[in-house]
């Protein structure tokens, strides 16, 4: 089954592993040991990762090691750059607005502190 | 909102300082005409028809396709050159921090969903520092994609039916 890279990550064990996976290339023992997770369901998890394109697996003998692979990171950024950009051109039009309006307040103040003296 | 839903949500969260009173920030998300004066995506402007600034206060307004091209767009993808937005304020404390949550209920096919828009302010001596924190996945454009989506996906059917016919 493939997931999207927000289905992969939804999951907190797949997460765990993923966090646990960015201080570098790791076997599957080391991987529960360091999430913290059961050791059941972990192979599953990692195969899941795998499909989506989210770790390498390196056999060595018995052993298998896992990496990271950048390729979905860099799909959920670009995918969110879009919504951060309209929001960061939105945020432009607030710091706009903002000066606007604080020297049509400042221009009032100034005129009514006159109108005191 | 936990980390598994902010994953799922795709939130984001943006900060911004600006030289300014705090008094004046707030006025633009919590008065008719402050907001007016700046909220919607390029290319729309947004008139007021009701702003309550307290907890459940309603903030209602219409989005208004405000450039020729968009104008245009809109006319293209057959919808209307502006729609209503129903929105409250779920959460207010004064100068501190405000929510802004849009039910979206309205769109065919799709389970209702709220879009949140949180914003924490805090004054750093001359400055106002405002933090932005929203759902990408469940923003007002991603709403306006979904309906597009949806209209275009009718206007293919009518065209297919219309060319069988």
């Amino acid at each position: 089954m493939q997931l999207d890279v927000f289905q992969a990550l939804a999951d907190p064990t797949r997460r765990r592993i993923v966090e646990t996976l960015l201080a570098g290339e790791q076997q599957v023992a080391d991987v529960v040991a360091k999430a913290g997770i059961h050791q059941s369901g972990v192979s599953r998890h990692l195969r899941i990762l795998h499909d989506g394109g989210f770790v390498s697996m390196r056999p060595d003998g018995q052993r298998r090691f896992y990496a990271l692979q950048p390729a979905p990171f860099r799909e959920l950024d670009g995918w969110l750059t879009p919504y951060r950009e309209l929001w960061e051109a939105r945020l432009d039009r607030f710091g706009a607005a903002l000066e606007e309006r604080s020297k049509q307040r400042r221009a009032k103040e100034a005129k009514e502190g006159k109108k005191r003296s | 909102m936990n980390a598994q839903e902010k994953a799922q949500r795709g939130t984001l969260v943006i900060e911004r300082s600006y030289r300014a009173n705090i008094g004046d920030v707030w006025d633009l998300w919590t008065t008719k005409d402050g907001f007016e004066s700046w909220w919607g995506p390029q290319g729309f402007r947004v008139e007021v028809s009701e702003l309550n600034a307290r907890v459940g206060g309603a903030l209602c307004y219409e989005m208004i396709a405000d450039t020729p091209e968009m104008i245009a767009a809109m006319k293209q993808m057959g919808s209307p050159a502006s729609h209503p937005v129903n929105s409250r304020f779920t959460e207010l404390e004064p100068r501190e921090r405000l929510v802004i949550t849009n039910v979206i209920d309205f769109i065919p096919g799709v389970t209702p969903y709220e879009n949140r828009v949180a914003v924490d302010f805090k004054v750093q001596g001359a400055q106002v520092r405002m933090v932005v924190t929203f759902d990408a996945m469940h923003s007002d454009q991603m709403t306006q994609m979904q309906k597009e989506g949806f209209t275009s996906q009718l206007t293919k059917l009518d065209k297919r039916f219309g060319s069988a016919a």
